[in-house]
């Protein structure tokens, strides 16, 4: 799993024409999964705030 | 200041590119770095040594006198230490590398510096010889020595000079560079610059008028009430600032790591300059429980809290969209095959995706802390500790390391020889925090309070906590295996390593490199008359009343 | 699909978009817990010289503790000090309006009640007041939650929950753990 050398990115693609064209493609996809994985996260926070909210913080009564 | 002026005043001697990191900025960077790492360390020992305090198993040295001594020399090293060492140390290093020029006012960044070590030295002293065991966060009428405050303000004072080394920085960059957009990293670096100097406003104040006079016996009577709120102006926005480097990471470093574009510049300069505007009229949080501010001012203070959410949720998308597009270059398909596709060995791409991880659980804890009314639940218990511990601990921590890691090669001119024990030390970091954190959640939930040096595990309430405690004590025991190799990791790559590296980094670029940009999201002067005029309607009222119709004072409790 | 910059910007609006729906579940959340079910923030701004307590007509040491005023009210006053709790046991009655007042003669303190919602920050000064209404009965415990000095973990107190009908406060209205039911 680790790579040899570091700080890395700078040669990941043979040149800058080959890094410009897979940008272009990978462009045509993203940030599909992207837009679904965060609404996933954010919707999971949400659902344990509730759940705390209801199960926890309104059951153990009125306070001010 | 003679200096940072000859040196702006000619600029035109200076090469605009190359010269890049050079020798007395390594300097600079690597001693403000160690003496950070120094504090990490040992701070790690102490929590654990707490931990084991708190635990229902016996531990040695264990008194009163000493835990608080611990917690207080653990929360100054961590809080104090730790972050300003390292902010300054990484904001220098950016300063030269961003824009690609030598830093100005290398002297005075390191008169700062030694101002920086004589104030810790004041402070560490101070808590050691067991005269300032007020913890970081004071608690005036508690008063400990006058020394440990002054050693504290020595080391904001040191953090002052270098906002301004940053601030002049990037203004005379400007000057030079027409037209061109500042380069994201440098605009981030000022932007905590700005937003720490608004930050620290409020601790000063409190430190000079009211605590300093207390300790040295010249003032015998303190306003409670007002010291609390002048700490709260301090005590969110602080949080940012430590936090400020590991979005630094997120945005400039995290892409290029990965192998990828940043998806929007645009929006990272939007996330940072409402960083700037958010995080500080949102203290009152931390006083909900208080009885001397009203509830309209918590629960405008509380929407205001909210807000600050903005800038991390828009960063959670930009970052995971460049993740996207980096795993997308690298050949991954489909809705999730990008996320297998990134390279996972390397250190920053590794760490970013486990700070998201922290921040998850860190954020969504913070959430139900600013939620108004809600905050009852949990206020001052251990539910809040794993808040902060997964925010400061997890997210800002594991970046720090990253930055290190990725940074080290060019200080010391010497590539990693290996990458496993970094990627190892990561994991630690990441298993040791949630095993430590997720059971503080539930204790806290149950009631479990903050700040306590035992527990009495045979009343029977409090008896059924100790398994948690205990497994929480083991996360603590990874979270210090994995700081101690984080520091032989980086020293020993001043000894030896696997290759030469070149003595610089480059940045990620956008997607859109950003050709101009608006002024405003090219400097900060608009955005200090909106926090002016933020600030007086959140916190102009509520430190007015303490003036207009004082509350009763209390007696000064001096502990030094 | 969006390779141009107006695009890139569009996908982030709709996101922050996202990011307005859930604050505003939130913010709505928290409204209504706040005006329909009660819970609020302790804020109550009344002041008491932590200088000059004993001499005060409320928390004088004869009159801490519970007591059922002559409108019904049940009150518990608790002086928080260094490090301890005056008294360190108080009764109340389980499903009834209870308030809880607090001051401190010098450093800050705070409570919790554990399992409930009650928790405040003793600051001296000030009067903190909690009114709630315990559900459950037993002994919960209250302790110091903030940093008041080397004693503090050894500060702690009682809240005795009896069922309400148990509840009996004596001919002037007073309530103490230590009393024969």
């Amino acid at each position: 799993m680790a790579e040899p050398s570091y700080p890395a990115g700078a040669h990941d693609y043979a040149s800058a024409t080959e890094e410009k064209a897979r940008l272009e493609a990978a462009m045509d996809e993203a940030p599909r999964g992207a837009a679904v994985l965060s609404l996933a996260a954010v919707a999971l926070l949400l659902i344990g705030w509730l759940g705390l909210y209801f199960l926890v913080f309104l059951p153990r009564g009125p306070v001010g | 200041m003679a200096t940072v002026a000859r040196r702006g005043a000619a600029p035109a001697l200076q090469p605009a590119v190359g010269a890049v990191a050079g020798l007395q900025t390594r300097r600079l960077v690597i001693a403000h770095i160690w003496v950070a790492l120094a504090a990490f360390a040992f701070a790690c020992l102490l929590g654990v040594w707490q931990m084991w305090a708190r635990s229902p198993l016996a531990a040695p040295y264990h008194s009163a006198a000493n835990y608080f001594r611990s917690v207080t020399l653990h929360g100054v090293s961590m809080a104090f230490v730790l972050t300003t060492f390292f902010i300054m140390g990484f904001g220098y290093y950016v300063a030269e590398t961003a824009l690609r020029r030598p830093l100005p006012g290398l002297r005075l960044a390191w008169a700062a510096f030694w101002m920086g070590i004589a104030g810790t030295l004041l402070a560490a002293l101070s808590v050691i010889s067991g005269n300032a065991s007020v913890l970081f966060t004071f608690y005036p009428p508690l008063t400990a020595t006058p020394w440990f405050y002054i050693g504290l303000v020595l080391v904001v004072v040191a953090s002052w000079i270098w906002c301004l080394i940053m601030i002049f920085s990037m203004r005379w960059w400007r000057a030079d560079n027409p037209g061109k957009p500042v380069p994201l990293a440098m605009f981030a670096t000022v932007a905590n610059a700005v937003m720490w100097l608004w930050t620290t406003v409020g601790v000063a104040a409190e430190l000079l008028f009211q605590v300093i006079p207390a300790a040295f016996g010249w003032n015998a009577m303190i306003d409670v009430g007002l010291s609390r709120t002048l700490f709260s102006w301090t005590l969110h926005a602080i949080v940012y600032f430590w936090l400020f480097p590991s979005y630094i990471a997120f945005y400039t470093m995290f892409p290029r790591a990965a192998g990828g574009r940043l998806y929007s510049d645009t929006m990272g300069r939007l996330a940072f300059v409402l960083f700037i505007i958010y995080s500080l009229p949102v203290g009152m949080h931390h006083l909900f429980m208080d009885p001397e501010h009203s509830n309209g001012f918590k629960f405008l203070q509380m929407f205001l809290t909210l807000l600050v959410s903005i800038p991390t949720l828009l960063t959670i998308f930009t970052i995971t969209a460049s993740a996207e597009i980096a795993g997308r270059m690298r050949g991954g398909k489909g809705l999730f095959g990008w996320i297998g596709a990134l390279p996972w060995g390397r250190p920053m791409v590794l760490a970013t995706g486990l700070a998201f991880l922290m921040l998850f659980w860190g954020g969504g804890g913070g959430l139900i802390n600013m939620s108004y009314g809600m905050n009852a639940m949990i206020h001052n218990t251990s539910w809040v500790t794993a808040h902060f511990h997964l925010i400061f601990g997890g997210t800002v921590v594991i970046m720090y390391q990253a930055i290190c890691y990725s940074i080290w090669p060019s200080l010391t001119g010497r590539n990693f020889a290996s990458l496993r024990p970094l990627l190892v030390q990561l994991w630690l970091w990441f298993i040791g925090m949630m095993v430590m954190t997720l059971p503080w959640h539930w204790l806290g939930l149950q009631g479990q309070w903050r700040r306590s040096a035992a527990f009495d595990y045979s009343n029977p309430i409090i008896h059924g906590w100790g398994p948690w405690v205990l497994v929480s004590l083991a996360g603590g025991i990874v979270l210090a295996v994995s700081a101690l190799l984080f520091v032989y990791n980086l020293a020993l790559l001043h000894r030896r390593g696997g290759g030469a590296a070149p003595a610089t980094i480059e940045y990620a670029r956008a997607v859109h490199p950003p050709q101009r940009v608006p002024s405003s999201l090219n400097g900060f002067g608009l955005w200090n008359i909106i926090v002016a005029l933020l600030m007086l309607l959140a916190y102009g009222w509520p430190i007015a009343q303490f003036f207009f119709d004082p509350p009763p004072q209390a007696l000064v409790h001096r502990l030094g | 699909m969006a390779l141009s910059e107006e695009a890139i910007l569009k996908s982030e609006l709709r996101w922050a978009a996202v990011v307005g729906v859930i604050i505003a579940i939130i913010l709505i959340a928290i409204l209504y817990a706040a005006i329909a079910m009660h819970v609020n923030p302790p804020s109550n701004r009344e002041y008491a010289d932590p200088n000059t307590l004993h001499l005060s007509a409320e928390f004088t040491e004869a009159n801490l503790g519970t007591r059922v005023d002559p409108a019904g009210q049940i009150v518990a006053r608790v002086i928080a000090t260094q490090f301890e709790f005056v008294p360190n046991c108080i009764l109340l009655p389980a499903q009834r309006d209870v308030t809880l007042r607090f001051t401190s003669p010098d450093v800050i303190h705070g409570i919790l009640v554990t399992g409930t919602n009650v928790n405040t920050m003793i600051i001296p000064g000030y009067i903190s007041q909690i009114h709630t209404r315990f559900t459950k009965t037993g002994d919960l415990l209250m302790p110091c939650h903030e940093f008041c000095g080397l004693g503090h973990s050894q500060m702690m107190a009682t809240v005795r929950v009896v069922p309400r009908e148990q509840f009996h406060p004596g001919p002037d209205g007073r309530a103490a753990c230590g009393d024969r039911r």
